[in-house]
């Protein structure tokens, strides 16, 4: 396979999606269409990208580039090499540990056109049709008329809610989603990309079922997340360090069937210690150590002594890494204590490959602009932040962040002042490799599925190039 | 006289064969003899007494394995389920942490709340409706997080009890309890019912009672229970109820005609003016419901899904007895499947389990906010599921994080000063074991576990007296909160 244009397109779920970004009208949306399932792992991905639809839509080569393929967008921003190399590349890149993923999961299903509100004057008439009461106003400066405004991005047929834009008057710092944005051209400085209809399809409108086939890449109900599955077949062996969940429990995303991976609430003191016992009555976390090796008849005791090994493992691993110093550039959230903790263990030389973070409360039935406003200034800053801190440690170029959520909301919203359950949500992904800006087709607001955005990608196709990264 | 002797030994192996062929020829009696004794006839071992009282409560006391073991199984799961609740036993619960008001105002603060809650796990006398009453929280997860006043949790928390407190209230059934749930106050608050309004529907309780509550968005065979449409009906059915909190000790839901949708709705494929109640009836004459209801609450108690007919019998069982729980709890409290792998614990323990477990198990009530923080760290604050689904259980309870909490609380519980260990200068290893063990309640350790624990304790230097109480903190903590402590 020299040109990976003629590699036949194999995965119909990934096709549909790439499709549907050409053509937002296109009738493939139908969300009982496309019932594919597949595992998402690297050689499945790349085989999966080039076919010839976007030629035969007329679509050039950066406009299809666009369209959601990360690990090849990725290398052709930064290096603009031709195809062929730009497949032998995410080969290549695939087996290099120095890449390193963030995932940042908002709980509840983020109301993605109340942040990226669509501009296009049809569509923001629509819009602001079907929200008397929450819409944004359009392009205007933060607050006018007690309504939150709207900047216009760069290039782009939304204008960012100015509370996830920088400015006083806005988010309240120096930067923001849309200092991320830069121009929205992907070139330098233009380091977020935006999909705005993102949903595992067919598309469905529960939490638990959307988030379980977000976490586990798939439609079957399966106990292993869509990394865990690839930490399975590429990880470590022996590493749990290889992929963190920062908080209290282990994402879907990184459960495994064999490779090690751990959660870490915060950095300082983890390890087993007993007040009242000191280093010198003994050594509690390898007296701990010695519980874990007898073989166990059932599950659950056999996972009891796993995951007691793998925290005697991770306790030696972090004993010389030190909790994070105060950080004035994050703003006070609990989001920003994970991402500083993530930023360490990234850069600590762990062999860190996957770090995931769940934070928010965007389920927002009722009173939407009380439960979800407040957050946006939190998350736009504390992204930002995290970007620069990544930077101050040298280690920006190998980390790339997505922010996703289960799905969007209803476009209409509904009698308290919220918005129902949606389809197609938000999904950004920011970093230096990335290239910035739409990277998905804006789904039409006067063409809706039963009030509904149109998913225009699945997301199995953003997940099948991350693993190809 | 050898020879006699010799003759008189023979029979021995007889008597008492190796535990396989015992185990074959139990089976061919079981088999071939007339109708073995019911397994609920089986007189409980210790070991029975262990699996019943950690599944059906918080673990047993050395009174209740005092008790019980010798008695029949049967017996037993009638005494959880008939005998009320109870008064609770022992000193009130305090915050010495807090000396300026040491009393729990459940009120005022939120770790009260949780608090009182695990001070009655740890301090009634039959636990069975306290865990059960957890489990309904479980099963209709509403959040403090979403909900105010306080005062709607604390009512719906008595809800729960009420219906779970099967020796006041035999005939709890599960149709009433979905009644009554669908009107709290709490619930219509925190799946915003009370926003639901005629031509303004909002379908937040609806999906969940399908999708959570009552059937599962798919049957076993992947089909769906309902459709996008059944919710928006469902929820027509369900407007018109609100919250009254002008009196905040006493909030109550009310039903507002002008804001209800009267008009025909069709869900499930029944059409009809439906109101709450009805269209609550709908959703459970759907062949779908039985069977997800009782698997969760078998899954809650029991290792392992429930074979065909076991579930078919517990179907039925409910089904007969118009949706009652006490009688498909007693099958399942009776079921051999729940004493399965009885050396070696087969489940992991729920936090909230695993905390007031161990609190019994040290005889130590609530003095401080400390258990209300560690369980937040170990992922279950009671009052606070993560979101409507509730708390995911299994082996997704323990992570590399959690079993620091775990840890964490009970380096707190060996250290307090109530359970303080004495110094016993010259005490063997085996007996600083025995002790420590016994201090914290004879929780499972496996043979090997203890042989390594004892290996620690001849190792340790106990020349002084604080090396000496080192040793027996060390010890209590790895049988508490060491992977054998986990399971149950």
């Amino acid at each position: 396979m020299d040109d990976p244009r003629d590699v036949p397109p194999v995965h119909a779920a990934e096709v549909q999606a790439l499709r549907c970004a050409d053509c937002a009208r296109a009738e493939s949306t139908d969300p009982t269409a496309v019932p594919v399932d597949r595992m998402p792992i690297p050689a499945d991905a790349l085989a999966g990208f080039p076919d010839g639809v976007p030629r035969a839509r007329g679509m050039d080569r950066r406009a299809f580039l666009r369209n959601g393929i990360l690990g090849v967008a990725s290398i052709y921003a930064a290096t603009r090499i031709d195809w062929t190399r730009a497949f032998e590349a995410a080969v290549a890149e695939a087996a290099d540990p120095a890449n390193q993923l963030v995932m940042i999961y908002l709980n509840g299903g983020l109301d993605g056109i109340n942040v990226f509100v669509p501009n296009d004057p049809a569509e923001y008439a629509a819009y602001q049709a079907a929200r008397p009461d929450l819409h944004r106003a359009l392009n205007t400066p933060s607050v006018a008329g007690g309504r939150v405004g709207s900047t216009a991005a760069a290039n782009a047929n939304v204008s960012f809610a100015n509370l996830v834009v920088s400015g006083t008057g806005n988010n309240g710092d120096t930067k923001g989603l849309d200092t991320l944005w830069g121009d929205g051209t992907g070139g330098a400085g233009s380091d977020l990309a935006y999909w705005p209809g993102v949903h595992f399809l067919p598309a469905n409108q529960s939490h638990f079922e959307a988030t379980d086939h977000i976490f586990t890449g798939s439609l079957r109900k399966v106990t292993t997340g869509w990394l865990g599955r690839w930490l399975d077949a590429y990880g470590s062996t022996s590493n749990p360090l290889q992929a963190v969940s920062i908080g209290n429990a282990l994402s879907k995303q990184i459960r495994t069937a064999s490779a090690p991976t751990c959660a870490v609430a915060s950095l300082g003191n983890f390890g087993f210690s007993v007040s009242g016992v000191s280093s010198a009555d003994a050594d509690v976390n390898a007296e701990v150590g010695r519980l874990v090796g007898a073989p166990a008849g059932t599950e659950a005791l056999a996972r009891s002594r796993g995951v007691y090994g793998l925290t005697v493992n991770v306790a030696g691993q972090l004993r010389a890494v030190a909790a994070p110093g105060a950080n004035p550039d994050y703003p006070a959230s609990s989001l920003s204590d994970r991402l500083k903790t993530a930023a360490t263990i990234l850069a600590a030389g762990l062999g860190t490959r996957v770090v995931t973070i769940d934070w928010g409360s965007f389920d927002t039935h009722g009173g939407q602009a009380g439960g979800m406003d407040p957050q946006l200034p939190i998350l736009s800053r504390a992204l930002a932040a995290f970007r620069n801190d990544l930077a101050a440690r040298g280690i920006e170029q190998r980390v790339i962040t997505v922010v996703f959520t289960e799905f969007g909301r209803r476009v209409a919203e509904n009698g308290s002042d919220g918005t129902d359950h949606g389809a197609g949500g938000p999904c950004i992904i920011i970093g230096s490799r990335v290239r910035g800006g739409m990277a998905g087709a804006h789904p039409s607001l006067t063409s809706l599925d039963r009030g509904n955005l149109r998913v225009t990608t699945d997301f199995r196709t953003i997940w099948g190039a991350i693993v190809g990264d | 006289m050898a020879t006699a002797r010799r003759r008189r030994a023979r029979p021995r192996p007889r008597r008492r064969p190796v535990a396989a062929v015992r185990r074959v020829t139990r089976r061919i009696r079981r088999l071939a003899l007339p109708p073995a004794p019911p397994f609920e006839r089986r007189q409980m071992t210790v070991e029975m007494v262990e699996r019943l009282f950690w599944r059906a409560g918080f673990g047993p006391s050395q009174g209740d394995r005092d008790r019980w073991t010798g008695r029949t199984l049967g017996e037993t799961v009638d005494a959880l389920l008939a005998t009320p609740q109870g008064p609770l036993a022992g000193p009130a619960p305090a915050r010495n942490d807090r000396p300026a008001s040491p009393g729990l105002d459940p009120k005022a603060d939120d770790a009260d709340l949780v608090l009182t809650w695990l001070d009655r796990m740890i301090r009634v006398p039959n636990p069975l409706p306290e865990r059960l009453a957890f489990f309904w929280h479980r099963h209709w997860a509403t959040s403090r997080a979403d909900v105010s006043p306080v005062q709607l949790m604390i009512r719906q928390n008595e809800l729960f009890r009420r219906h779970a407190d099967l020796g006041a209230n035999p005939g709890a059934d599960f149709r009433t309890l979905a009644h009554e749930v669908g009107e709290d106050p709490a619930m219509l608050r925190f799946l915003t019912g009370e926003a639901n309004v005629k031509g303004r529907p909002n379908e937040n309780y609806a999906r969940e009672l399908m999708e959570l509550f009552c059937l599962g968005p798919l049957d076993p065979a992947g089909t769906p229970n309902y459709t996008e449409d059944d919710v928006r009906e469902l929820a027509r059915a369900m407007s018109g109820w609100r919250v009254d909190t002008a009196n905040p000790d006493d909030p109550k839901s009310y039903f507002t005609a002008s804001r209800w949708d009267g008009g025909v709705k069709t869900v499930l494929g029944q059409a009809g003016a439906f109101g709450l109640r009805d269209a609550t009836d709908v959703v459970l004459s759907h062949p779908a419901h039985p069977g997800v209801l009782l698997r969760k609450l078998w899954s809650e108690l029991v290792t392992g899904p429930p074979d065909d007919a076991t579930l078919q019998d517990l179907v039925a069982t409910y089904t007969a007895t118009g949706r009652r729980i006490a009688p498909v709890l007693r099958k399942i409290l009776t079921h051999p499947q729940l004493f399965d792998s009885l050396g070696e614990p087969s489940m992991i323990k729920p936090p909230i389990v695993y905390v007031a477990g161990a609190m019994r198990g040290m005889g130590v009530g609530v003095t401080d906010r400390v258990p209300y923080d560690r369980l937040n760290e170990m992922g279950q604050q009671p009052y606070f599921p993560p979101n409507v689904s509730g708390w995911e259980y299994g082996l997704a309870w323990l992570t590399t994080n959690t079993a620091i909490a775990r840890w964490r609380f009970a380096s707190y519980l060996v250290n307090r000063a109530d359970v303080a260990p004495q110094d016993v200068p010259g005490e063997t290893p085996d007996a600083a074991v025995d002790r420590a063990h016994a201090a914290c309640g004879r929780p499972w350790l496996s043979a090997q576990s203890r042989v390594q624990i004892l290996d620690y304790a001849t190792r340790a230097r106990v020349d002084t007296a604080g090396r000496r109480r080192a040793r027996q903190l060390l010890l209590r903590a790895m049988i508490i909160a060491g992977p054998d402590g986990q399971v149950m």
